[in-house]
């Protein structure tokens, strides 16, 4: 029996195999979207899984009045192990603040991220050093390790794991360091880095002021974490009021307060820090299961759309003796097989598809591993889509009456035309989501690009440096020597580049209103550099002296936050220091396109500020590369304190990275459109296949009346037209909701244009037309009296 | 065998009862050949329909071998399927995905006739109808006659007491019609196989042993063929 409907449905697939392939192809496509979807979502959601005590673990975060933050300080997470019983283990973790570079001989490595870790956080969070985690021993303060790529780096032919010692700094500093072995860098941890240095206490000495660490706890099993969070703020106060007397400070630490962050929600949705990441893995897997719900839709349309074929066999064969239950079994095996083979090509597909996918979301994922989940979740949609594709068309077809099909005249276009048009439309609705969305998107990252940032980052160069320049004496004979190099216009040293980096804010009073803003301190050339508009005033110069001690220049937005008369002239006071405003510039986006330019200051001293290392230069275009080549070549001798290790880069590229999230959806997106286009005119073809041979006879009719070829074309269009055209009314509103709410996630974005709403239109009804009349042709072009003759 | 009493089907349109048959009672014994007859619309196919349980009458009730049948169940009236009832369609109704061989064993699978009593029967009905090099062919590979030959054969392989033939010549030519016609005689005769089939034609139903003649719903008349 089962053999025999195997054949019956093979030979059936093979007959229609036009139609099979259509369904298979359409089916194999969305799933291979769909694989790389969950292996994403699967990669994502599962960092730092393998730590044994994954539910346990928290990070203790700081909730001051204004912002929230993972940053705390070293005698917290003491005090916390000390006081509470429900912590099993706390420890702090440092992030390296800037990269230096590490040699052996001739290798070297530019750690960017050297952490650094007590014992206990180690412990906590499971690092791995090659031969197990030891306690550093009584004489030594601390043990490194560099990650097993970077120590194959330096030492390509080191085999044993015995500490080396490595040069530090330019190959001239003279200070050496010893690296007592390698260690596992999970890149599928929230905890990664270069190299870490792990001893039995950290940042010794450092009070409740320094908010440089971050804190881990690991918790017993069942503590009440809400309960726990409470008890950790109380402690915070208590600590932080401990000797305090000043009203006002007991006050401010009363409006202080902690919360608890499970290692778990620390990659996607950090308490401190946006959760975009985890809205777009969200996004991404609604899309995912769209793509397949719209394939299976179409499966199911497409099976019903094939029932007078089958009806007849399932009339003969009920009136043969065969139960519903076994026709219905027998369609769901015939569209497994049609799901399993689409299963197939779908894994194909994904990992033909996977480098362009890990590339676009910079992850390394990859189907041939165990550890994705794949092996169980593969056999569990192929299970969902057989039902969700076939349990439809399976009811409906073994539902027939014989009694009703072995009359002849049987046609079910008429039963079930409302859901199939349903189905359509709803196709194409999310088709047009999609195009529309694509358009806007596109029209949003035209507009970054193209708009006028206020600063030039083209031809640019910021080159990596680790002394601080932070008098303009000690800046001046390095500027000096740079400048003599053919083709370099200007050079400037900053604590901040242009990229999107958050600069340090302070509190500043201007006649009286105290307010906070952003500080960025710069030195001579900074804005001539950047080539930064003037609106009054004038830029820092060099025959003005009293520049370099109290001189300042703001921009339009601090003008504007003020309130400002005439700023230039006046006095602006923060850091205790009387600023003079000698310049107003305008506005320059450096923070990119998604928050308002902040009121900024600009000062070249600020004691309360940081550290100036950032150099930029700006190079004439056609001598670009030779003048890079002499700063390569001269670095020592330009800058002796960092040594030989000439590093740069442009600041376009740096700049044009915060566009890279934008760029990621207009990519998916892209993908999407593209993909819901297809398997809905896929939808579409066979469809219209379907109507064109159902009306085969009506059409001859009409020819013998005297219609033209034109007027059947468009009569068999009308409909699929007016479908589409309700698709498009629908999908308006949602798209123009979506993309509205997108574009306000922008301070500075394009005005909702009418255009992509008219163009999905366009093109939707285009390949709509196309589709319809390339099937109708056939039965224009049929002769009137073959149609007819059988009856 | 068969006892209809006072079987009515009508359909409500708006209100308005359109009569298909209108209290037809008769009663049809084992080893009958019995010929429907009548205009069309008369309601032929109807009354033919509702004997093969694939319609239910509105009003009246249907004996099947002494069984009340008139509100089956769907396993009951399959089990009656696979052992009592046999098809034949005018337009053949054979599974076009299905070659010869298939459609005649069909019904033996859903009857879970063992293979090797499946293959002997099968391979003898071949012989009878002389089919046996079409074994492999598929439906749209043979002519008309061929075909309902197949159907035939297809309603015979599950030994059924009775075969329901819907207008069996209708789609062929006079000596093909002949051919089925003498064969279905010779079932009735020489088997025993209760034969009802639907016909317009006087020298069809000239075959069997009695005529049923219905007009707009009624059975007008009943009479035996005089051989």
């Amino acid at each position: 029996m089962f053999r025999l409907n195997l054949k019956i449905a093979l030979r059936n697939l093979w007959r229609n195999r036009g139609i099979t392939s259509i369904n298979v192809g359409g089916l194999a496509i969305a799933l291979a979207a769909f694989i790389l979807v969950i292996l994403y979502f699967t990669y994502e959601t599962s960092f730092d899984k393998t730590n044994p005590n994954y539910n346990n673990i928290y990070v203790v975060g700081r909730i001051e009045p204004d912002f929230k933050t993972n940053y705390t300080s070293p005698p917290f997470a003491k005090a916390i192990k000390q006081h509470l019983p429900e912590v099993e283990n706390a420890g702090i973790t440092k992030r390296g603040f800037f990269e230096f570079s590490m040699k052996n001989g001739k290798n070297t490595l530019f750690a960017k991220n050297f952490m650094q870790a007590d014992y206990n956080a180690a412990k906590i969070l499971d690092l791995k050093p090659t031969g197990g985690l030891e306690k550093p021993p009584g004489n030594v303060e601390r043990l490194s390790y560099l990650s097993k790529e970077n120590m194959r780096a330096l030492f390509p032919d080191k085999t044993d794991n015995k500490p080396e010692i490595v040069g530090m700094g330019a190959s001239n500093s003279g200070i050496t360091s010893k690296i007592n072995g390698s260690i596992t860098n999970n890149l599928h941890s929230n905890i990664t880095f270069d190299g870490i240095s792990i001893g039995n206490e950290i940042g010794k000495g450092e009070n409740y002021g320094y908010n440089n660490y971050t804190t881990y706890i690991q918790v017993k099993p069942g503590t009440d974490v809400a309960n726990l969070e409470q008890k950790i703020t109380d402690l915070y106060r208590k600590e932080l009021l401990k000797g305090e007397t000043d009203q006002k400070t007991i006050a401010e630490i009363k409006g202080v307060s902690t919360f608890l962050d499970p290692l778990a929600n620390l990659h996607l949705r950090p308490k401190a820090g946006n959760d975009a990441p985890y809205k777009i893995l969200i996004a991404l897997s609604i899309l995912g299961i769209l793509i397949l719900v719209i394939a299976c839709i179409n499966f199911t349309n497409l099976s019903i759309a094939q029932a007078t074929k089958r009806a007849k066999e399932v009339g003969i064969k009920k009136v043969m003796g065969a139960y519903r239950f076994q026709l219905t079994a027998q369609f769901l095996v015939e569209i497994f097989i049609q799901c399993f083979v689409a299963t197939i090509l779908g894994l194909t597909l994904a990992e033909l598809s996977l480098p362009y996918f890990n590339n676009l979301f910079q992850v390394n994922l990859s189907i041939w591993t165990t550890e994705n989940d794949l092996c169980w979740q593969l056999p569990l949609i192929l299970c969902v889509i057989t039902l969700i594709a076939g349990t439809y068309p399976a009811l409906v077809l073994s539902g027939f009456k014989p009694a009703l099909v072995l009359k002849g005249n049987f046609s079910t276009s008429k039963q079930s035309s409302w859901l199939r048009n349903g189905l359509l439309v709803f196709q194409f609705s999310i088709a047009v989501i999609f195009i529309i969305g694509l358009f806007i998107i596109n029209s949003q990252l035209k507009y970054m690009r193209s708009e006028d940032l206020g600063f030039t980052a083209n031809q640019v160069v910021y080159i990596k440096n680790i002394s601080m320049f932070n008098k303009p004496e000690t800046f001046a004979p390095v500027r000096d020597k740079i400048l003599k190099i053919p083709g370099i216009k200007s050079a400037t040293v900053a604590t901040d580049i242009p990229d999107g980096a958050e600069g340090g804010a302070n509190g500043y009073t201007f006649e009286g209103v105290k307010s906070s803003l952003d500080f960025i301190d710069v030195d001579f050339d900074y804005f001539e550099t950047l080539d930064i508009k003037l609106k009054e005033g004038r830029f820092f110069s060099k025959s003005f002296p009293a520049d370099t001690t109290n001189g300042a220049v703001v921009n339009e937005s601090t003008v504007a936050k003020y309130g400002m008369k005439n700023p230039v002239g006046k006095t602006i006071r923060g850091c205790n220091i009387d600023y003079k405003i000698v310049g107003v510039v305008k506005d320059f986006k450096a923070q990119g396109f998604e928050s308002a330019v902040k009121p900024t200051i600009y000062s070249i001293k600020n004691p309360c500020g940081n550290y100036k290392t950032q150099i930029m230069v700006k190079i004439e275009g056609n001598k670009m590369s030779s003048a890079l080549a002499a700063l390569k070549a001269q670095w020592l001798q330009i800058n002796p304190k960092d040594g030989e290790d000439f590093r740069y880069e442009f600041l376009d590229d740096l700049y044009g990275k915060l566009f890279k999230k934008q760029e990621q959806l207009q990519s998916v997106f892209f993908g999407a459109a593209l993909l819901t286009i297809f398997i809905a005119v896929l939808g579409l073809f066979a469809f219209a296949k379907y109507i064109t041979n159902g009306r085969i006879k009506e059409i001859a009719v009409r020819k013998i009346l005297g219609a033209s070829d034109i007027q059947i074309f468009s009569l068999i269009n009308s409909s699929f037209f007016i479908m589409v055209l309700i698709a498009n009314v629908i999908s308006w509103p949602l798209a123009y909701v979506i993309t509205k709410r997108w574009l306000e996630t922008f301070a500075y974005r394009i005005d909702l244009p009418i255009l992509p709403f008219i163009s999905s239109a366009l093109i939707t009804i285009l390949l709509t037309v196309i589709t319809v009349s390339i099937q109708a042709r056939k039965a224009v072009k049929a002769n009137p009296v073959d149609a007819l003759k059988y009856e | 065998m068969i006892q209809l009493t006072n079987i009515e089907k009508y359909y409500a349109n708006k209100g308005v009862k359109n009569y298909v048959l209108r209290l037809v009672t008769t009663t049809i014994n084992q080893g009958e050949f019995v010929s429907i007859m009548g205009p069309s619309g008369a309601g032929k196919s109807t009354l033919l329909n509702i004997i093969g349980m694939l319609e239910e009458p509105t009003y009246g009730i249907y004996n099947f071998l002494g069984e009340d049948v008139t509100n089956l169940n769907e396993r009951k009236r399959i089990e009656l399927y696979r052992n009592h009832i046999g098809f034949v369609f005018q337009a053949y109704h054979l599974i076009d995905e299905m070659t010869v061989y298939e459609n005649i064993e069909a019904p033996l699978l859903y009857k879970k006739v063992g293979s090797a009593e499946r293959a002997s029967r099968i391979a003898d009905l071949l012989d009878r109808f002389n089919m046996v090099a079409k074994k492999d062919l598929f439906p749209n590979q043979l002519s008309g006659g061929q075909q309902q030959l197949v159907g035939i054969a297809r309603a015979l392989a599950a030994q059924p007491s009775i075969i329901l033939a819907d207008e069996p010549t209708g789609n062929l030519q006079s000596a093909q019609a002949e051919e089925i016609m003498s064969l279905f005689k010779k079932l009735n005769e020489e088997e025993g196989i209760t034969i009802i089939q639907v016909t317009h034609s006087e020298k069809n139903a000239q075959y069997g042993s009695r005529i049923l003649h219905i007009a707009d719903g009624l059975i007008k008349e009943d009479m035996a063929v005089v051989a």
